[in-house]
């Protein structure tokens, strides 16, 4: 796939036994764009990411990526495509007990040999080090580099997060809250950081959000959604009524 | 100070007794019954006449442990504190060669008694073989290694020194199986579960990353359990010290088999200076692994 990679959904939906968690979505995600979902908790982000790169299946409806339909692929196919998206997880998802170079690597690791992962967790090769330093540099904890993860701050353990996503080399980003466990000035930083870095390497960013300032004040393209559906999808540009109705929405629903 | 609280319609209590409770309720009620059964209590804890007199005997001499033997022996034995290292020295060269052993066979085992690294391995439009893998392959691979484990471990370490003395005579060999097969199959019982309880965060990002279910068990699933495997692999070498040395009890020369001679003989301050040295090998295995524990935590 190319750097930028396009998603396409169409008429998707999406069920957890009688639970059902998206409903009729269609939606389309250009090549390079930068797209925040919001709405409340429960509403369908997270689902909405996971059919983006494949872990979650719809129960109908047709999910793409560039020229891949991820309903068709083999199991090996899917992994590759998976291999070319970056993830970054709410609960960051790293593994404590083993070094920031190390969890860097991992991110590379759909694209190893299980030869190739095992030289790469006891003798990484210097290319691939200094690769990585140079991605952690480029977000800020370069000089962690051989620090245990469990001995890092929430903020640097996010940059490691952000770290891996991009070693992987991938056509697009997606981040599912990636910065709800942080205090607000890091929070703003490391979306500042994510979109400059999306728009340098023109990858694509699709990244769910609650706090609405950072979603408006960063992102040309807002998503809303709500109990499973699309309820806007607008220029962030537009006039507030869009996000008053949000609150509303989100009002309501803590109500109910 | 709190308000009087109306006490108007409350929703009713479920009455339903939980079968919990039910199974709490028959477990106390088996231990009583035990306890009647076997005559335990407070009574039974009076010894004899003759037998206080033994067992004070020999808890005198726990503050006196010999230097020398208490008897004449045999010119051209060692001295007794030799004797006690050199015993000391083969019970912890069996119970390490156990061990390695153990720890070979349990991780091995553990791999394939654990789930988390295929069951949670989403589905793609699967082929043939990779639908036989998720459906039947592992899952019997699986089973079989759980009933394995159940095998080796249902036999205590004694039972297995009993039929491995039977095949191979008084050989090193039959010691460390022994001691080997039984703790290869704890190992792996509880290094599965381990594993398979480990947060599966990470190896769920791996996954997403595209990662296989082989590099999701070795580098998402492996390192996150990997602290609780290293102090649980600590704790059962200091089982396996106390394994060897009870083996001298068969005639192997680990510390039992000389604690088991003096014994007969009467020397207790002899056997306090073996028990002596069976304590502080397995107080050093304490002081290391709680020293690691710290390092691989901190």
């Amino acid at each position: 796939m190319n750097a930028g990679a396009r998603f396409v959904l169409e008429d998707v939906r999406v069920a957890y036994g009688s639970c059902i968690a998206l409903d009729g979505i269609d939606l389309e995600i250009e090549s390079g764009e930068a797209v925040a979902l919001v709405g409340p908790s429960g509403a369908g982000k997270t689902t909405l990411l996971g059919l983006l790169n494949g872990t979650v299946r719809p129960d109908r409806g047709t999910v793409a990526v560039d020229e891949y339909n991820l309903g068709e692929l083999s199991a090996a196919a899917l992994r590759r495509v998976r291999a070319d998206i970056g993830f970054i997880h709410q609960d960051l998802a790293l593994v404590p007990n083993v070094r920031v170079l190390q969890n860097v690597l991992h991110g590379r690791l759909g694209r190893m040999s299980i030869f190739d992962a095992v030289r790469a967790a006891t003798f990484p090769p210097r290319r691939a080090v200094a690769e990585v330093y140079e991605i952690l540099d480029r977000v800020g904890i370069g000089e962690k580099l051989y620090e245990p993860v469990r001995r890092l701050s929430g903020g640097q353990r996010q940059r490691v997060a952000i770290a891996r996503a991009l070693y992987q080399r991938p056509c697009a980003l997606l981040a599912d809250e990636p910065v709800s466990s942080v205090d607000p000035a890091r929070a703003r930083d490391s979306v500042a950081l994510l979109v400059e870095i999306c728009r340098e390497r023109q990858l694509t960013l699709c990244m769910s959000l609650h706090n609405l300032d950072l979603a408006r004040e960063f992102f040309p393209r807002l998503i809303g959604i709500r109990a499973g559906r699309i309820v806007f999808d607008r220029s962030s540009a537009l006039h507030d009524r869009d996000f008053d109705a949000l609150y509303d929405l989100c009002a309501e629903e803590e109500v109910s | 100070m709190s308000e009087r609280v109306a006490t108007g319609w409350l929703p009713p209590p479920p009455m339903r007794v939980s079968v919990r409770g039910v199974i709490v309720a028959l477990l106390v009620a088996a231990a009583i019954v035990s306890a009647i059964y076997l005559h335990l209590g407070p009574g039974t804890l009076v010894p004899g006449l003759a037998g206080r007199h033994a067992a004070g005997e020999f808890f005198v001499r726990a503050l006196s442990p010999a230097a020398h033997y208490e008897s004449e022996v045999m010119p051209g034995t060692p001295p007794l504190l030799v004797t006690a290292l050199r015993a000391a020295g083969m019970t912890v060269v069996i119970a390490a060669s156990a061990m390695s052993l153990s720890l070979v066979i349990g991780l091995l085992l553990a791999f394939a008694a654990s789930n988390a690294w295929w069951i949670g391995e989403p589905a793609g439009a699967q082929t043939l073989w990779i639908r036989l893998l998720r459906r039947s392959v592992a899952p019997a691979v699986y089973a079989a290694a759980r009933v394995i484990m159940a095998l080796m471990r249902s036999t205590h370490e004694l039972l297995w020194a009993v039929l491995f003395l039977a095949a191979f005579g008084l050989s090193h060999t039959s010691a460390v199986l022994a001691i080997a097969i039984p703790f290869g199959g704890t190992l792996g019982k509880v290094f599965s579960e381990m594993i398979d309880e480990a947060p599966r965060d990470a190896a769920q990002a791996l996954r997403a990353a595209g990662a296989s279910p082989l590099q999701v068990f070795f580098f998402g699933l492996f390192p996150r359990a990997f602290p609780d495997l290293c102090a649980y692999a600590f704790y059962r070498f200091e089982c396996s010290l106390r394994a060897s040395a009870v083996l001298g009890f068969f005639g192997f020369p680990t510390l039992g088999y000389y604690i088991a001679a003096s014994f007969e003989n009467l020397h207790y301050g002899e056997v306090w200076t073996y028990l002596y040295t069976l304590i502080a090998l397995v107080l050093v295995v304490d002081v290391w692994s709680g020293g690691l524990r710290r390092r691989l935590m901190a």
